[in-house]
C-alpha cells in the first residue's frame, strides 16, 4: 500500500513538474538548463503587477536586452490577479533560486514586509512602481508625479478655456496611480510642484474646482473592463458640460473613446491619457483624443536588465547613489505621432516574439 | 405575475425614481440606451442559470465559458478563421460544455458545485494557455459587430441596443419553455421533489442534463456579446466573477437555491437592479470604492424582504385555510 501510494506522489510530482514546467516555457524564451550552458547565465526575473498590453511592451525591452546585452536569462511573469498571484509568483521563483529579480509592487507598504524577505534572498530592485521603504537596490521608474503634471498639461492644451475634467483609473492602491492622479490635480489647480515621496494626496469623492479647471470626479473599475466603459457612459450623463476625460491606466482611455463615440461626442469631449493603447493612439491620429503621456515601456524592461546584469557581474557603479533611475516619458501628441507610434511597432514585433 | 416579480419590479421602480431625483440626466436617451444594455448582457446569464438553479443545482463556470469564448473567438479571428463560422462552432461548443456538465452530475452523479467549480478553473486556465494569456483586440469584423453590438435608434438618443434583442428572444423562449410546455413544469416538479418527480415518471435526469445544456449555451451567447461590447478580451479577466451577477440576478428574481422555484420575468428584473445600481453609484456620486457594498447589501436586503413576504402570505394562507375548517 504504502509503495503504491509513493508511486502515485511520485506520478502527481512528476506531472506538477511538467506542468511547470511547460507554463515557464510560455513565458519565457530563456529555455535550456543553465547545466547546458558552458558559461552559466545570470537566471533573472521580470514581474509585472498584471495583464496589460503595457507590459507586453515591457517584455519587449526585456527581450532586446537579453539579446543585446548577454550573460542572462530572463523569465517574465504576468500575475493575472492581483496581490495574492504577484506574491506567489515571487515565492516559486525565490524556491527555484532566481539570482535577481525585478518587480513592479501592486501594493508598495503592504508589501514592504514581504519584498525584504525576498531582498535578503536574492538581488531585488523594483520597476514602474516603487516601494521606496523596502531593501530593494534601485527603483527604475517614472517619476510619476511629474507625469501626472504632464498629462495636466496636456489637458490644459487641449481645453485651454478650461472645464470640467474627470478621471478614470483602474485602482488607487497603487503608488503610481495616485501620484498621476495628483500630478494631474495640482497642475490643473496650478498648484506648486510636490516632491516624490512627500506627496500629500487628495481624497478620492472630492470636487476640486480650480480657476479655469474643475476636476468632477475619479472612477476606479478595478481592471474589470465593462466597469471601465459603463464608468466612462455615467460619467457623460452625469456631468453634460464635460470637456475632457482623463484615463489614467492604458486602458481607460480607449473606454471613454467608445463612450464618446456612442454618445456623438466625439471631438466635444477631448480625450488625454497614459501609456499607448493603439486605439488611443489612433484616435490622437484622427484629432479625436488630444495626446498621450508615454512611458515607452520597453525602456523598464531594458533598464531593469541592465541594472540586474550590472549588480550580478559585480558592478556597483550601474546603481545611481539616488537609488532612481528616471526613464522618463515623453509627451504624444498629433504632432509626433507617427514617429512615436512606429517605435511602438517596432517594439510590439519584438515583444511578441516568442523563441 | 407573481407576488415576488411585483417585489422586485418595486424595487427597481424605488432605486430608479431616487437616482432620477437626484440627477435629471439619469433618464437621457444615452444613459437608457446604456443601462438596457447592460442590464440585457446580465439578464441573458441570470436567464441561464435560473434554468439550472430551479433544479436544485449550481453552476459556477458562467464566467469561465463566457472568457473561452471571447478569447477563442478573438483568437480564431486572428489566425483568420471565417468569424460567422466560429460564432456558431463556439456556440456549439458552448452546448458540449453543457452536455458535459449535465452527464457528469446525473450519470456520474457528481454535485454539481464541484463539476462547475473544476468548470470554472478549467475553462479559465485553457483561455489563458491558448491565448498566452495575451489581451486580444477584436479587428473589424463589420458584419458581426453590428450583430452582436448595433444599435437601431429610435428617436433622440434613445435607441435599442443589439443584446436586447438576443435578450427579447431568449426570455420569450424560456418563459414559453417553463410555463407553457410539459418540460417546464416537470422541471419545476423536478426541482421540487427530485425523488417524487422520477417516481412519477419523469425522466428527470434528461431535463437536468438540459438545464446545464441551456446554461452553458447562454454564457456562449454571453461571452460573444460582451466581447463584442468591449472590444478586447483579456483571457485571465473577461467574465470574471460574472456567475456570482447571474447567480444573484436569478436568486433575486425569485429562483429559489433550493430549486423549484423561478420565473424568467423577475429575473429580468433583478438583473437591471443590479446594473441600475451601479450606474445609480456613479450618477449619485457615491465613492467609487463603496459599490460592492452597496450591491451586496441591497440584494440581501431584497431577498430578506421576499423570504419574509412569503412567511407572512404562508401564515395568513394557513389562517385562512383553518378558519374555514372551523
Amino acid at each position: 500500500m504504502i509503495k503504491k501510494l509513493t508511486y502515485i506522489a511520485g506520478a502527481m510530482a512528476l506531472v506538477l513538474a511538467v506542468g511547470c514546467g511547460s507554463e515557464d516555457s510560455a513565458n519565457t524564451s530563456g529555455g535550456g538548463e543553465a547545466g547546458a550552458n558552458p558559461k552559466t547565465k545570470h537566471k533573472i526575473a521580470y514581474v509585472t503587477n498584471g495583464i496589460d498590453p503595457f507590459w507586453d511592451l515591457c517584455a519587449a525591452g526585456v527581450r532586446q536586452a537579453e539579446n543585446e546585452l548577454g550573460g542572462v536569462e530572463c523569465e517574465v511573469h504576468f500575475p493575472p490577479k492581483g496581490l495574492a498571484d504577484q506574491k506567489s509568483i515571487l515565492e516559486t521563483l525565490l524556491a527555484k533560486g532566481i539570482k535577481g529579480i525585478a518587480v513592479s509592487p501592486i501594493d508598495a507598504d503592504g508589501q514592504t514586509k514581504f519584498l525584504n524577505e525576498v531582498a535578503a534572498q536574492t538581488k531585488l530592485i523594483t520597476h514602474d512602481a516603487d516601494a521606496p521603504k523596502s531593501d530593494r537596490l534601485v527603483y527604475i521608474g517614472t517619476d510619476n508625479y511629474k507625469a501626472g503634471r504632464a498629462l495636466g498639461q496636456l489637458v490644459k492644451e487641449a481645453i485651454p478655456d478650461g472645464g470640467e475634467v474627470a478621471i478614470f483609473v483602474g485602482r488607487l492602491e497603487q503608488l503610481n496611480a495616485r501620484q498621476r492622479r495628483q500630478g494631474v490635480i495640482d497642475e490643473l489647480l496650478d498648484r506648486p510642484s510636490q516632491a516624490l515621496g512627500q506627496i500629500k494626496f487628495d481624497e478620492v469623492a472630492k470636487v476640486f474646482k480650480g480657476e479655469k479647471y474643475t476636476i468632477v470626479d475619479t472612477r476606479t473599475d478595478n481592471f474589470v473592463m465593462d466597469a471601465a466603459k459603463s464608468n466612462a457612459e455615467d460619467a457623460i450623463t452625469k456631468y453634460e458640460n464635460l470637456a475632457c476625460m482623463v484615463g489614467l491606466f492604458a486602458y481607460n482611455p480607449p473606454r471613454c473613446l467608445q463612450a464618446i463615440k456612442e454618445a456623438g461626442k466625439l471631438g466635444q469631449i477631448k480625450v488625454c491619457g497614459f501609456d499607448e493603447d493603439d486605439a488611443l493612439l489612433q484616435a490622437i491620429k484622427d484629432g479625436h483624443a488630444y495626446g498621450t503621456i508615454s512611458q515607452q515601456p520597453w525602456k523598464y524592461g531594458y533598464e531593469s536588465v541592465r541594472m540586474l546584469k550590472g549588480i550580478l557581474d559585480g558592478d556597483d557603479s550601474v546603481v545611481p547613489a539616488s537609488k532612481f533611475i528616471d526613464v522618463g516619458y515623453k509627451s504624444v501628441t498629433a504632432k509626433n505621432i507617427d514617429e512615436f507610434w512606429a517605435e511602438k511597432r517596432k517594439m510590439t514585433a519584438l515583444g511578441a516574439k516568442k523563441d | 405575475m407573481n407576488k415576488n416579480t411585483l417585489g422586485i419590479l418595486g424595487l427597481f421602480i424605488l432605486i430608479f425614481g431616487i437616482t432620477w431625483a437626484s440627477n435629471e440626466n439619469f433618464a437621457n436617451g444615452y444613459n437608457m440606451t446604456n443601462l438596457v444594455k447592460w442590464s440585457s448582457l446580465y439578464a441573458i446569464m441570470g436567464i441561464g442559470v435560473a434554468f439550472v438553479i430551479i433544479t436544485g443545482g449550481i453552476d459556477l463556470s458562467i464566467g469561465s465559458v463566457i472568457g473561452l469564448v471571447a478569447a477563442l473567438m478573438a483568437l480564431a479571428i486572428k489566425q483568420g478563421w471565417n468569424p460567422t463560422l466560429t460564432v456558431f462552432l463556439l456556440l456549439g461548443l458552448s452546448l458540449v460544455i453543457g452536455l458535459i456538465h449535465g452527464l457528469l452530475i446525473t450519470k456520474v452523479k457528481l454535485q454539481p458545485f464541484v463539476v462547475t467549480l473544476c468548470g470554472l478553473l478549467f475553462y479559465r486556465g485553457i483561455s489563458r494557455w491558448l491565448t498566452d494569456n495575451q489581451t486580444m483586440q477584436y479587428p473589424n469584423t463589420e458584419g458581426l459587430d453590428s450583430f452582436f453590438s448595433g444599435k437601431v435608434g429610435l428617436f433622440g438618443q434613445f435607441s435599442l441596443p443589439s443584446p436586447l434583442f438576443f435578450l427579447i428572444v431568449i426570455a420569450v423562449l424560456a418563459a414559453f419553455f417553463l410555463n407553457r410546455t410539459i418540460w417546464g413544469r416537470y422541471l419545476l416538479a423536478l426541482g421540487n421533489n427530485e425523488d417524487g418527480a422520477r417516481y412519477s415518471g419523469i425522466q428527470t435526469d434528461r431535463l437536468k442534463i438540459t438545464a446545464y445544456v441551456i446554461c452553458s449555451f447562454l454564457a456562449g451567447v454571453s461571452g460573444l456579446l460582451f466581447a463584442y461590447e468591449l472590444d478586447s478580451v483579456q483571457p485571465a479577466q473577461t467574465g470574471e466573477f460574472y456567475e456570482l451577477y447571474a447567480i444573484a440576478a436569478a436568486v433575486l428574481g425569485g429562483c429559489s437555491l433550493r430549486g423549484g422555484q423561478g420565473a424568467i420575468f423577475g429575473v429580468i428584473i433583478a438583473a437591471a437592479v443590479i446594473r441600475l445600481l451601479r450606474n445609480s453609484i456613479n450618477l449619485v456620486g457615491i465613492s467609487t470604492h463603496l459599490e460592492f457594498a452597496i450591491i451586496g447589501l441591497v440584494i440581501l436586503g431584497g431577498v430578506t424582504a421576499d423570504e419574509l413576504i412569503k412567511r407572512i402570505v404562508a401564515k395568513r394562507r394557513t389562517a385562512q385555510v383553518n378558519a374555514a375548517k372551523s
